[in-house]
C-alpha cells in the first residue's frame, strides 16, 4: 500500500508544484476536448439527419393517361424488384383529384374553380430505402419517359447530396483540427511533465541509485499526465452537458423537421471516448516526456 | 566480486579518463581508490554501479557483466551495490527515516519490513534518536550517516563510497570511517575513493593508485603516497 501511496502523492505533488503550468495543460486538454466532444456530438447529428432525410427520399412517377393499367402494374412491379426501393404506391387519377380536394377543403385560400374532368394525372410514389441511389433511380425513370407509360419523373436528390457532402466535409475537416489540437494538447503535456520532471530530479537521481525500476520512477508522472487529462476531461464533460439542454433546444427550433434528438445512450458514449482520449493523451505525453529524460 | 578487464574510458572529446585498467576486488575486501583530481577514481565507480559503460574491456560485478546488462536490468545491479557520495544526496523535505525508508520503497519494499528494515540502518549509523529530524537540522556527520544508513537498507553485497569525508572536518571523519570499517567487517565489501591521507595511512589496507586513468600502484596494507 505504501508502494501505491508513494506512487499517489507523488503524482498529486507533482501536479500542485507548479500549478500554474498543470492548470495551462488542464486547460488546453480541455479544449481539445471540447473539440472533440463538439465534433462527435455533430457527426453523430448530421448522421441522424441524414438519416431522416433518407427515409424521406420519395420519387414521384406521373403516368400517362393513354397508359393502360396492366402497363402501370407491370412498372410497379419493376420498381419493386429494385432493392434501392423500399415502398411503391399506385395513385389513380381519381384518388389525386381527391387528395386535391381534400387539400383544398382544409384550407380556406384554396379555391378549386371551374374544373372539367380530371387533369391530375396518376402517379407512382416510389420511396428509397437508400438515398444514395436516388439520383441513378431518377436517372434511370427519366429515360423512359415519352414511352408511353411514364409522363414525367418528380425527385429532388440534391438536399440528400448536398448533405452527404456537408457530413464528409466535416468529418474531413473536423479530423484535421482535431489531430492539430490532439498535437497541441500532447506537446503541452509534454512539457508540463518535463517540468515536473526537472523539479524532481534529485529524487529522480536518489531513486535510480538505490535500485528502484524505470517503471517505478516512470509511473508518479504517467499518472499526473492522466490526472491533467482526467480533469481536462471533467470540465469538458460538465461544459459539454451544461450546454447541452439549451443547445438542443435552440437546435430542435431551428429544424423543426427533423426530430433528431441524442440521448443517453449517446452521452455516455461521449462521455466514454472523451475521458479516452484524456487518458490517452496525459498517459502518453507523459510517457514521452519521462522516457526522454531517462534515456539520458 | 568485482572484476574489471583491460578496461578503458574513452570520453568523446578523446581523453582517456581510464586506460587498460585490470583490478579484481574479492568479496569482504577494503580498498582504497587514491589519486589527484581527475585521476579516474570517480569514472571507475560509475563503471561499477552502470552509470557509464566502458568504451572497451569488461566489468564484471558480482558475476554478472555489466557492460553487456540490458538496460531493464540494471536496477537490479544498483541493489546490490550501496553508494554514498560527498554531497550526501540526501532530499531536504523528507526525515532522516523517510530518506532512509525511501530506498525501500522505490524498490518496492512495503509495510512492516520497510519500518523494521529502516530502524536496522538506522541504529546501524547511530541515528535512530534524530529519525524524525529533517537533514537541514543535521550536522555534516549526521547527514553523511543517513546516506550511509540508505545506502545500507537494501543489505548490499557492495558499498562504493566516492569522498565520504570530503566535506567532514576530521573528528566527524573518523566516525564515518569507524562506520565503514564495521560494515566491512559485517562482510559488506567496501570500495572507496579518497584523498584523505591520515584515514588511509592509519587504516594499512589495500591502496589502488590511479594517475592519469592508469593503475600506478596496488599494494595489500598500503600508504596514501608510495
Amino acid at each position: 500500500m505504501r508502494r501505491v501511496g508513494y506512487v499517489l502523492s507523488a503524482a498529486g505533488q507533482g501536479f500542485w508544484r507548479n500549478p500554474v503550468m498543470s492548470l495551462a495543460s488542464t486547460f488546453t486538454v480541455t479544449l481539445m476536448l471540447l473539440l472533440f466532444a463538439f465534433f462527435l456530438t455533430t457527426d453523430r447529428g448530421l448522421q441522424a439527419a441524414v438519416g431522416v432525410l433518407e427515409s424521406k427520399v420519395e420519387i414521384a412517377l406521373f403516368i400517362d393517361d393513354n397508359a393502360k393499367v396492366s402497363e402501370v402494374l407491370a412498372l410497379k412491379a419493376r420498381i419493386e424488384a429494385d432493392p434501392a426501393v423500399s415502398r411503391v404506391d399506385y395513385v389513380t387519377k381519381d384518388q389525386a383529384l381527391k387528395r386535391l380536394q381534400d387539400i383544398a377543403d382544409r384550407r380556406k385560400d384554396f379555391v378549386l374553380a371551374n374544373i372539367d374532368g380530371n387533369p391530375l394525372p396518376a402517379s407512382l410514389e416510389v420511396k428509397l430505402s437508400d438515398a444514395r441511389q436516388a439520383k441513378r433511380f431518377g436517372d434511370e425513370l427519366r429515360a423512359e419517359i415519352g414511352g408511353g407509360v411514364i409522363a414525367d419523373v418528380i425527385d429532388n436528390p440534391q438536399v440528400v447530396d448536398q448533405l452527404l457532402t456537408i457530413t464528409r466535409v466535416l468529418s474531413v475537416g473536423g479530423l484535421a483540427i482535431l489531430a492539430m489540437m490532439l498535437f497541441v494538447a500532447l506537446f503541452v503535456i509534454v512539457n508540463t511533465i518535463r517540468i515536473a520532471v526537472h523539479a524532481r530530479r534529485d529524487e529522480i537521481e536518489i531513486m535510480q541509485l538505490v535500485g528502484a525500476s524505470d517503471a517505478f520512477v516512470r509511473w508518479p508522472f504517467i499518472l499526473e499526465g492522466m490526472l491533467v487529462g482526467t480533469l481536462g476531461a471533467v470540465v469538458a464533460l460538465s461544459i459539454v452537458f451544461a450546454a447541452a439542454g439549451p443547445v438542443t433546444g435552440a437546435m430542435l427550433d431551428f429544424l423543426v423537421t427533423l426530430p433528431i434528438s441524442l440521448g443517453p445512450e449517446f452521452a455516455f458514449q461521449l462521455a466514454a471516448s472523451v475521458l479516452g482520449v484524456a487518458l490517452l493523451v496525459g498517459a502518453g505525453g507523459a510517457t514521452l516526456s519521462v522516457r526522454a529524460h531517462l534515456a539520458k | 566480486m568485482i572484476a574489471l578487464d583491460d578496461v578503458s574510458k574513452r570520453y568523446p572529446n578523446g581523453t582517456f579518463a581510464l586506460r587498460d585498467v585490470d583490478l579484481r576486488i574479492d568479496s569482504g575486501d577494503f580498498i582504497f581508490l587514491v589519486g589527484a583530481s581527475g585521476a579516474g577514481k570517480s569514472t571507475l565507480i560509475r563503471l561499477l554501479i552502470r552509470e557509464e559503460l566502458a568504451t572497451t574491456g569488461r566489468v564484471v560485478v558480482d558475476g554478472e557483466d555489466v557492460g553487456r546488462m540490458p538496460r531493464s536490468r540494471v536496477h537490479r545491479l544498483r541493489r546490490k551495490v550501496g553508494v554514498v557520495f560527498q554531497d550526501f544526496k540526501l532530499l531536504p523535505r523528507k526525515t532522516v527515516a523517510e530518506n532512509v525508508a525511501f530506498a525501500l520503497i522505490v524498490t518496492g519494499h512495503e509495510g512492516r519490513l520497510v519500518r523494521e528494515e529502516t530502524e536496522r540502518a538506522l541504529s546501524l549509523v547511530g541515528l535512530t534518536a534524530r529519525r524524525d529530524h529533517f537533514p537541514s537540522q543535521l550536522s555534516g556527520g549526521e547527514q553523511q550517516r543517513t546516506a550511509l544508513a540508505r545506502a545500507l537498507v537494501n543489505r548490499p553485497r557492495i558499498l562504493i563510497a566516492d569522498e565520504p569525508t570530503g566535506n567532514l572536518d576530521p573528528v566527524t571523519s573518523w566516525e564515518i570511517i569507524k562506520l565503514l570499517t564495521r560494515v566491512n567487517d559485517l562482510g559488506t565489501t567496501l570500495v572507496m575513493a579518497t584523498h584523505n591521507a591520515e584515514i588511509v595511512n592509519a587504516l594499512r589496507r589495500r591502496v589502488v593508485h590511479l594517475d592519469h586513468g592508469m593503475v600506478v600502484r596496488d599494494e595489500r596494507e598500503g600508504l596514501y603516497a608510495a
